[in-house]
């Protein structure tokens, strides 16, 4: 369903707000988006080109390229992108 | 602007930045690339700035130290840059923050590590489904667990790190499924044991599972993952001692995060692209560049090391890497004959200590070509592509008899992950289809980039008049 | 044990144009044998950029060019298998004055030669390609345009020649060959293959073909850049280029743009095509992104550099080697995707006995004497 932010002993930067195709997500400023986002219940970021099936981030180290939004218009890797407040997600990967 | 140097160092895990900090004490002018921010690499990754964890692992500790070094270097860090070209003898080219860059050298040192391996299976495409090293990033440098409720499956010692990470950080472990049967572990206890420091810390995984009471699948593989848009279930099942699956009860997890891997593959893709001799070794993951004791490639002064030269471990990778450096400060003339023989000797030998360990964990990382021959025909093998497994054999019944022209046939391997997601498996594939030896299937042909590169930032601004067309073809 | 066979013909060379010969040969009658040091259609032939067009093809080589295209269209009657043909417009486009002028002169003497290209205003352009700049100036207009994917051809041409009876002998390296009573036989690892005729198809290696045959006939090799991005929402529509024909660009139904122009890499014909030069990769996407400004938004997922071959006056080397009897070349041809099977069909007419519709390119004009 989702990621799991460890709260036990574990400080984070503060919250930083941006935008998902428009609804607003918060995660800790610089936290990898990919991981904000699946944190948020969005695991699901798009769909394979071919056969159409849904797809969330699988390496999470910057290879599988998954992982792909848009992120103020641009393509970009989500788990390699940190959160920064204001920035505006586009989810369907490179094909929207 | 090109950014001139002695030694140029792809790759700030433990083996590109050992190498660099003894190629600087040995005087050379270094510079370190590297696309994440910190120094640490995969095994030694930083955790996020600002994130502060209660506990320190000893891979976090083994990091600072590393990066508390290389700040009191003289090495050249140029870090948050992706190099995308390779050429020459040698030039990177790279964007970064400030767009793009180029920097040469004479001398260059690949050290660009490893990636997951994970054999496919029905559902393993679903969101949810995680490598295991990637879950390893999750945990150690971002604190956050996989799911709610996670089966962990696999093979190798990162199932075992994943699930006490999980474990320690209070999380749920729904299961652990482990496609070695004990017998296979109780055989690689001398192996392991010929490390203690290292095998203390496998044993307090061990202890925490126990201590878990988690269930435990020894023997067994994934047969499947279930869920409509996201992973709901896992369904597992016996299998031999190869990897094959054999009849016998399966049983059905529910769980919201499946973190499965099934080894680590070297990518090397820096001496593929240049043209170095390789060689396929099954227990060091795949394709690896022929090496001499100290690093040198079979091209003139280019170096390679660490898990991207197959797979060891970080320990042994930053070692490896400290070998490497030294050779190209010794070949650069900066180290004579006595001084190289020094510190290179002391470093052979530590290598040499860390060999039984290194194989024994990399055999149980080493691909099962019983699973590979397992896999189902309508299982998508090319993430990107979506290409099944029946689409690879018709390739090859079809007369594709290498791996690059089955991608021709397929578009497998075509997709942005440039094959690496999918290559070592579908190499495999093709070789048992064929019933030849990987040797004769061959790797994916290595280009630039290394990784995808947007063309905005490679292109920076322009004036057309600036673009230098060459002049038009004959009418 | 069974007598090796004779064949009527040995094709040394499965590119487009080897493969298409042997093809025509077997089809028409004569038993033959195609054979490749690799498997077919993996230099040139499988790894160019596809591009069927007319505005980037010699005035010479026009009529080929044109019947080539019907032949690439109608690929699934005749050669019964895919190679992901689309046909479609193609423009070639003007920035500066000084393309404007070269645009008019060169599609002028196409036109002439039976091309069917018309000059159109920005505005129309735009109109035909949306995609493009609003910085044209003018546009080439050209109905007969499109492209293929030429990672398929080798698939499409091997089943095509095992479906029509060729002996194809992929993995198959000539190292000589030796003139005999009654043919020639073809030196391999695996044996030698012998037969009556021979062409040389060999694309830039007809150069050490042709000297084993004492035969001088100098083949310049060209490293074309290519480049190719991830699949990205649609961006443009038609084959768009440049007036001076330093760039083709198109984007396929699955979505991956493929750039390419004949920006020159690094490599030679005993290496491959080695290596590609940043600068001039960084040049050839400036001027795409620059032809098609929303393509600036993609991402470089692949780059490489194949082989092309050119003869001193860069015209096709297609027809007799002078001198010696029943040894035929054929290659060298510019923007010789497009028009390789055209002109194969030709010298497979002239082998078969049959007048061509289209003439050959023979290579007395070119053959200098051997070196001692
Ligand atoms: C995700 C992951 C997690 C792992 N976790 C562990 C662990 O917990 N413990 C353990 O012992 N081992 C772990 N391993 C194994 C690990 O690969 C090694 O043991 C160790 O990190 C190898 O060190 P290295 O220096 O060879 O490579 P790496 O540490 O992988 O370093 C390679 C570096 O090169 C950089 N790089 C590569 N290509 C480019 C490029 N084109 N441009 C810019 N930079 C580039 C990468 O960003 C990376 O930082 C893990 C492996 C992976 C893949
Ligand atoms: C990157 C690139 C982009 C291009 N883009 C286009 C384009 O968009 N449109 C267009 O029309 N044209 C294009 N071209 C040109 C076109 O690809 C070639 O003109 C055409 O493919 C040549 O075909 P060929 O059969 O003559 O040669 P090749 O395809 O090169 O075939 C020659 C064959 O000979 C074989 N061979 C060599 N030595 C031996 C030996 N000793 N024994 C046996 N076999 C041997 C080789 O393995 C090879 O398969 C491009 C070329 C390149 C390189
Ligand atoms: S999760 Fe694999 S590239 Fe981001």
């Amino acid at each position: 369903m989702s990621l799991v932010r460890v709260s036990n002993g574990v400080t984070r930067p503060a919250a930083a707000t941006f935008a998902v195709d428009g609804m607003e997500v918060s995660a800790p400023a610089g936290e990898p988006l990919a991981t904000a986002l699946a944190a948020a219940g969005l695991l699901g970021l798009r769909d394979s080109p071919r056969g159409g099936t849904p797809r969330g981030a699988f390496c999470h180290m910057g290879l599988c390229q998954e992982c792909v939004v848009t992120v103020d218009g641009r393509i970009v890797q989500a788990c390699l992108t940190p959160v920064r407040a204001g920035m505006q997600v586009g989810l369907g990967g490179t094909l929207r | 602007m090109i950014r001139p140097a002695d030694c140029l160092v792809l790759g700030a895990g433990p083996a590109g930045t050992e190498a660099a900090l003894a190629a600087a004490e040995a005087g050379l002018d270094v510079v370190l690339i590297d696309e994440q921010a910190d120094a640490g690499g995969q095994g030694w990754r930083a955790p996020l700035s600002g994130l502060t964890m209660p506990r320190k692992g000893a891979d976090a500790e083994a990091g600072d130290g590393l990066r508390a070094r290389l700040a009191a270097s003289g090495v050249d860090r140029r870090l948050g840059r992706r190099v995308w070209s390779v050429g020459g003898a040698f030039r990177l080219d790279a964007v970064g923050p400030d767009g793009a860059e180029a920097y040469e050298a004479p001398r260059l040192v690949a050290a660009t590590g490893a990636h997951e391996r994970v054999v496919p299976f029905p559902g393993w495409t679903l969101p949810g489904v995680i490598g295991l090293a990637g879950a390893t990033v999750l945990l150690k440098a971002q604190a956050v667990l996989p799911g709610r409720r996670v089966v962990v499956a696999g093979a190798g010692p990162l199932l075992f790190a994943v699930a006490a990470g999980i474990i320690a950080k209070g999380g749920e472990v729904a299961a652990i499924v482990d496609m070695d049967g004990r017998l296979a572990w109780a055989r690689r206890l001398p192996g392991l044991a010929r490390r203690l420091d290292l095998l203390k810390e496998g044993l307090g995984w061990t202890w925490s599972i126990l201590g878990a009471r988690v269930p435990f699948l020894a023997g067994h593989g994934v047969r499947c993952a279930a869920g409509r848009s996201e992973v709901e279930a896992v369904i597992v099942g016996p299998v031999d001692a190869d990897g094959a699956p054999i009849a016998g009860p399966e049983r059905r997890f529910a769980c919201d995060a499946l973190a499965v891997g099934h080894g680590l593959v070297p990518g090397g893709e820096v001496p593929k692209i240049l043209r170095a001799a390789h060689l396929y070794d099954r227990l060091r993951g795949g394709f690896i560049p022929e090496l001499d004791p100290y690093g040198r490639t079979t091209i003139e002064n280019l170096y390679a090391c660490g898990d991207g030269t197959g797979i060891r471990g970080a320990r042994p990778s930053a070692v490896a890497g400290r070998l490497a450096g030294l050779a190209a400060a010794h070949d650069a003339g900066r180290l004579d004959a006595t001084a190289f023989t020094a510190l290179a000797e002391p470093t052979l030998q530590a290598l040499a200590d860390y060999r039984p360990f290194a194989d024994t964990v990399a055999g149980a990382m080493a691909l099962k070509p019983a699973q590979v021959a397992a896999i189902t025909p309508a299982t998508v093998v090319c993430r990107c592509e979506d290409v099944s497994r029946a689409e690879i054999d018709a390739a090859v019944d079809a007369g594709a008899g290498d791996i690059n022209q089955m991608k021709h046939f397929t578009r497998c391997g075509m997709g942005p992950c440039q094959g690496r997601m999918c290559g070592d498996v579908a190499a495999e594939l093709v070789a048992q289809r064929r019933g030849v030896t990987r040797e004769t299937v061959g790797y994916w042909t290595q280009r630039v980039p290394l990784r995808p590169v947007p063309f905005d930032t490679m292109i920076g601004s322009f004036d057309y008049a600036d673009i230098p067309i060459p002049p038009p073809a004959p009418l | 044990m069974s007598q090796a066979p004779i064949y009527d013909l040995g094709v040394i060379g499965g590119g487009v144009v080897g493969s298409t010969l042997a093809l025509l040969a077997q089809r028409g009658g004569l038993s033959t044998a195609l054979l490749d040091r690799g498997p077919l259609c993996r230099e040139a032939s499988g790894v160019n950029a596809g591009t069927l067009t007319l505005q980037m093809t010699r005035v010479a080589l026009i009529p080929h060019a044109m019947r080539a295209h019907a032949m690439w269209a109608s690929a699934r009657d005749w050669l019964g298998h895919d190679v992901g043909v689309v046909v479609c417009d193609g423009l070639s486009l003007a920035f500066t004055e000084r393309e404007a002028a070269l645009l008019e002169e060169r599609a002028g003497k196409r036109r002439a030669a039976g091309a069917p290209i018309t000059i159109i205003s920005r505005d129309e352009a735009l109109r035909v390609e949306p995609g493009i700049s609003d910085r044209t100036l003018m546009a080439g207009h050209c109905v007969v345009d499109g492209y293929a994917n030429a990672y398929l051809t080798g698939q499409a041409f091997r089943a095509a020649l095992v479906d029509a009876g060729v002996a194809v002998m992929e993995n198959r390296g000539v190292s000589g060959l030796d003139r005999t009573d009654n043919g020639f036989v073809a030196r391999t690892a695996q044996g030698p293959v012998s037969f009556r005729r021979v062409v040389l198809a060999g694309g830039v290696w007809i150069e050490p073909m042709m000297a084993w045959l004492g035969v001088h006939l100098p083949i310049k090799v060209l490293v074309n850049q290519l480049s190719v991005t991830e699949r990205i929402r649609p961006v443009m529509r038609t084959v768009v280029g440049i007036a001076s024909g330093l760039l083709s660009l198109k984007q396929y139904p699955h979505g991956t743009v493929v750039i390419g122009g004949g920006w020159q890499g690094i490599g030679d014909r005993e290496r491959g095509g080695v290596e590609l030069v940043p600068e001039r990769l960084v040049g050839n996407i400036r001027l795409a992104c620059h032809a098609i400004p929303e393509l600036a938004g993609a991402r470089l997922a692949r780059a490489w550099a194949g082989l092309e071959a050119e003869t001193a006056d860069a015209l096709p080397a297609a027809g007799p080697i002078p001198g010696i009897p029943d040894a035929y070349v054929c290659g060298s041809i510019h923007s010789g995707y497009t028009s390789g099977p055209s002109i194969a069909r030709s010298l497979a007419d002239v082998i078969l006995g049959r007048e061509p519709d289209l003439p050959l390119f023979p290579i007395d004009r070119l053959m200098k004497a051997a070196p001692p």
